[in-house]
């Protein structure tokens, strides 16, 4: 009887054992697999700011039903994750990161796939030197439609931790389509934003008051849209525009997108008058995508032949010129250098963004179009403004669309829009740039569960920027003043 | 029997009535369930449910849309309907003596009424029910209790949340009027604090009632105070004897004068008549829309689109288009409308007609139109099928991913994702084997260029020239020159057409038009004739 017990006591511990070692939680018995782990988003190699939001990630693939995560500084500091898949606790990930600035961090990913714990192969991080000093970023949320808007909203995103705040929805302003928020230099102390639709009109907000303007005057043809501060915060260029879509029948791009007709004005939103300058509003060309450069002396911006689009749009090749203001007079030059030639080197050349410090121009190439977020062949390059040689990013470009690029308040920092997961939805990017304009991997904006978060959201990130506080914005303000549609005409400068 | 009757009566009034209700929804008007069933997307998931809740109104409008699901079989969702109106009606008697019993009827017969305009949601019926319902269970509770159900009833419920005061105030006496104060600073602390991305009118009084933002339906509020006004005469009546004939016989002709209102206010014929028009098309019941096309003419393009997709599925467009009231040059195929109906049948007729692009762009847009901002289950299977056709395979998953976790859609979905998933070579057979997904792509341009509406011929022509097998873009052809009175085009390329189309013999239509073009028009009795005059008179 206890023989019996007895064994029937050993043979119940050693089935136990058995089971918990197999169902362990915790890798034992590991396989070295030799390739590194199949993660999503793709961090592999990429670089960090410190401080930014835990890298988690998930490990694709069929059977895998347990993640273990060791992450090692190379300057010390060691944080583990253990679950279905990587999710680091925020103040850990932040001290270690902080602790390895400039340094490296080292990730072991082990999985546990039908019952087998497998070892890939180690992978780099690495943490900037630069830091990312600005509280997160804004962006439009837009379903990658056609014509219509849908659920569209404004959003702003801490990008130290998960958090999403709304700005504005379309909920608050049923049918109004909301598009083109811009701060100044990243200082959302002085913003401007549009609306579209019934009591729509030009937002101007400084130091959280709202001003509503009508940008359309006889002169202007459209209410502003694309718009940039200069960095003085006395002006704003806006681009007066009509945005159309045409479809293609085949299977292959689906929009092209075009303006038919583009100036460009400037506000000065200390007496809301529009300055004119006939260089930024010919009716032969399309002027279009101001940015003023880091002293506030230059603008920037595209322009190309007016063609007849869309029977056109294959002739639609954008330069990026560039034009003298002087800020005292509140007066533009009558010399215009072009920077870089579109029709010369068959080109389209869209989206100029001088880094705040003066140093680089960051830009789109594409091979046709003044609306380059629907052409997949869009790519950022970067002017050195010291030398004036240019280059394509190559470390952040992909097949599809890289577009919506902006520089962070340091410039050592640019996010972009880029549809190179399925070619039909945006998400954010990141990616550092150092003295030598080296530029770093990009990743892919972190979430807390980024297979499912991305895998659920059918919305296109869209024209995204850097902030340097949270955005204090009141929607209840907006709303009265777009329903009640008594927006400040603007006077035309004399 | 007359036992039981005396025992029963009311209980079987209240079953007549959801018998009533069941036939009318899914006998009489199946595509009325269909249509709310189409423009919504019910996940079976608990961030579905986490985020509809995240508002206040969202647990009336989860329960809401948790039942219009089952609309996608009209039997069941009648089924379901029939169940809300005799909860309604038996939480409304409740508040009534059983000499007023009839009177319950009255906010059903409203109800209906309210049903019959399309952007109601069921979320509405929700609320409405959860609220007079609680009646039963509050009693005589203290100030906390009521403090706290505001609050609770307003996040789960929404602005119906005024029924629930409104009813409490006639239960408990004006001692209790300082609860529709408490409501309106509750609805304006939410408003300032919470709700910011709502309109102040939607978050006083809809919220998720009405798919149409920020208007706000004469009943939608009619209906809660006649429950109020009906609680009201129940108090005050509850002790007070009636002569029982007389009553039964007033409130009688009440229900059935505000029944004859309801129909025919409620349910405008014309908007119903496209609705089954869309209905029909969804299956695919080309037959029944020809011949009911015979019977009724709702003279708007939409009808026009949808009776010539269906006589160009049944081969017939050349022989009698024209036997049809034809609204102008957009009868076949009309342009973007920013609404979230009107582009169905064009969007259907894209897809036939191989235009792949076209059809996912009408449908994408479709969807983005429905303005409390609800994916459709119908638009997403469809955007679906044209990145699958167009080889668009890694946004195909992502929208497949949103339609497995549906209960109707689950099962399409998992088959599309096999599909997808499968290597290469057997996902492009399976795709090419498919009866209509892949004569599709056998019909589509092979050629890349810009689609345009006004030169829709062409892309009609081109698109047969494409592929000759597509007798629908030839029809659609020849279609689009006879509406346009392209009299030039239409004798350059009718015998074109007839050498291709494969007709027998010339279709009666196209001889019609082509005699009537020779005789310039004076030709009696010639339908194309018709329509050209009426379209000169314009």
């Amino acid at each position: 009887m206890k023989r019996g017990i007895r064994r029937y006591g050993i043979g119940i511990l050693v089935v136990y054992t058995w089971l918990l070692m197999a169902c362990s939680s915790q890798p034992t018995d590991t396989t070295k697999v030799n390739q590194q782990p199949p993660i999503y988003p793709d961090y592999i190699n990429v670089t960090i700011p410190v401080d930014i939001a835990p890298l988690n990630f998930n490990v694709i693939g069929k059977g895998i039903d347990r993640v273990d995560v060791q992450v090692k500084g190379s300057k010390g500091g060691e944080i583990h994750t253990n679950g279905e898949y990587a999710d680091f606790d925020i103040d850990e990930w932040h001290q270690l990161t902080e602790q390895n600035k400039g340094g490296e961090l080292s990730i072991t990913v082990c999985v546990r796939k039908e019952e087998q714990w497998l070892q890939y192969q180690d992978f780099k991080i690495y943490v900037s030197p630069y830091p990312l000093t600005d509280w997160g970023v804004t962006y439009r949320r837009i379903a990658p439609g056609y014509e219509v808007g849908g659920d569209i909203g404004m959003y702003q995103r801490d990008i130290h931790t998960f958090n999403e705040y709304a700005m504005l929805r379309e909920s608050a302003l049923p049918g109004r389509c909301m598009n083109c928020h811009t701060a100044n230099r990243t200082d959302p102390q002085q913003l401007t934003l549009q609306i579209r639709g019934e009591g729509g009109g030009t937002l101007v907000q400084i130091d959280g008051k709202q001003h509503w303007i009508d940008t359309k005057t006889d002169t202007t043809k459209a209410a502003g849209s694309y718009a940039y501060w200069h960095p003085s915060g006395n002006y704003c260029a806006y681009a007066t525009n009509a945005v159309h879509q045409s479809f293609f029948v085949g299977k292959g791009q689906r929009i092209e997108g075009y303006h038919d007709f583009s100036n460009i004005v400037l506000l000065d939103v200390r007496n809301n008058e529009l300055i004119l300058a006939p260089e930024l509003m010919t009716e032969s060309d399309l002027e279009i995508f101001p940015a003023f450069s880091h002293d506030g002396k230059y603008l920037y911006y595209s322009t190309s032949k007016a063609c007849q689009v869309p029977a056109e749009y294959l002739k639609v090749k954008c330069s990026i010129c560039r034009i003298g203001f002087d800020r005292e007079r509140g007066l533009f030059s009558h010399e215009v250098d072009t920077l870089l030639n579109g029709p010369q080197d068959d080109r389209s050349y869209t989206l100029a963004r001088p880094s705040y410090d003066g140093r680089w121009l960051m830009y789109n190439v594409s091979s046709r179009s003044n609306f380059p977020v629907f052409q997949p062949d869009a790519d950022l390059w970067l002017m050195d403004l010291k030398t004036g040689k240019t280059r394509p990013l190559t470390e952040v470009n992909s097949k599809d669309v890289e577009s919506y690029h902006n520089w962070s308040s340091d410039s050592h920092w640019f996010v972009f829009a880029s549809k190179r997961e399925n070619g039909m939805f945006a998400q954010l990017f990141f990616a550092s740039i150092d003295d030598q304009g080296r530029v770093s991997k990009p990743f892919l904006l972190p979430q807390r569960n980024p297979h499912k978060f991305y895998r659920e959201m059918f919305d296109s990130y869209n024209v995204a920027d850097f902030t340097k506080t949270k955005v204090d914005f009141d929607a209840r303000e907006t709303q009265r003043q777009v329903f009640s549609n008594q927006h400040t005409p603007v006077k035309i400068k004399e | 029997m007359r036992e039981l009757l005396v025992r029963y009566w009311k209980w079987g009034l209240s079953i007549l009535m959801g018998i009533g209700v069941l036939l009318f929804w899914g006998l009489g008007f199946p595509h009325a369930l269909s249509y709310q069933e189409q423009y919504q997307l019910f996940l079976w998931t608990t961030d579905y449910f986490w985020e509809r809740i995240g508002i206040a109104g969202g647990f009336a409008d989860w329960a809401g849309e948790f039942i219009t699901q089952f609309y996608y079989y009209p039997w069941i969702g009648a089924t379901l309907l029939a169940l809300l109106y005799i909860l309604l009606q038996r939480a409304v008697a409740s508040l009534l003596p059983s000499s007023l019993y009839l009177l319950s009827f009255v906010p059903i017969v409203l109800l209906w009424w309210h049903m019959g305009n399309v952007s109601v949601l069921l979320s509405y019926v929700i609320a409405l029910i959860m609220v007079v319902g609680m009646m039963r269970i509050m009693g005589k509770n203290g100030m906390i209790i009521d403090i706290l159900a505001v609050l609770i009833i307003y996040w789960l419920l929404g602005p119906m949340v005024w029924l629930y005061a409104g009813l409490r105030v006639v239960q408990q006496g004006w001692k209790r009027l300082w609860l529709l104060a408490w409501v309106a600073i509750v609805l304006l602390l939410f408003a300032v604090w919470v709700l910011v991305q709502w309109p102040m009118t939607m978050v006083m009084l809809s919220m998720t009632y009405y798919r149409v933002p920020m208007e706000v339906p004469v009943l939608q509020w009619l209906i809660p105070i006649v429950i109020i006004c009906l609680a009201g005469i129940g108090r005050y009546c509850s002790n007070k004897k009636f002569g029982k004939n007389v009553w039964f016989g007033m409130q009688t002709i009440l229900l059935i004068v505000l029944g004859w209102f309801a129909y025919h206010k409620g349910f405008d014929r014309d908007v119903y008549e496209l609705i089954w028009q869309d209905y029909q098309i969804r299956h695919e019941q080309w037959d029944k829309i020809v011949k009911r096309a015979d019977q009724y003419v709702v003279r708007t393009t939409f009808w026009s689109n949808s009776v010539n997709l269906a006589l160009s599925q049944k081969r017939l467009l050349a022989d009698r288009m024209f036997d049809f009231y034809q609204s102008g040059d957009d009868a076949l195929i009309m342009p973007r409308m920013r609404d979230l109906t009107s582009n169905l049948p064009s969007a259907e007729a894209y897809y036939r007609l191989g235009l792949v692009n076209s059809a996912q762009r009408y449908m994408f847009d479709i969807q983005e139109s429905i303005l409390n901002g609800k994916k459709s289950g119908r638009c997403t299977k469809r955007i679906v099928e044209c990145m699958l056709i167009n080889g668009h395979y890694k946004p195909a998953l992502k929208y497949i991913d949103l339609l497995k976790k549906s209960l109707f859609y689950r099962g399409w979905a998992e088959e599309a994702e096999r599909v997808v998933t499968a290597d290469s070579k057997t996902r492009e057979q399976r795709i090419n084997d498919h009866p209509q997904l892949g004569r599709i792509r056998q019909m589509r341009f092979k050629d890349d260029f810009l689609y345009s509406h006004a030169e829709k011929d062409k892309i009609f022509g081109l698109l047969f020239m494409n592929n000759h097998d597509n007798k629908m873009a030839l029809d659609y052809f020849i279609g689009e020159l006879l509406l346009r009175g392209d009299v030039q085009g239409v004798m350059q390329y009718m015998s074109w057409a007839q050498q291709y189309g494969g007709y027998r013999s010339m279709p009666i239509g196209y001889q019609d038009a082509v005699q009537c073009i020779q005789k310039h028009g004076n030709l009696p009795g010639s339908m194309y004739g018709s329509y050209v005059k009426r379209m000169t008179q314009k």
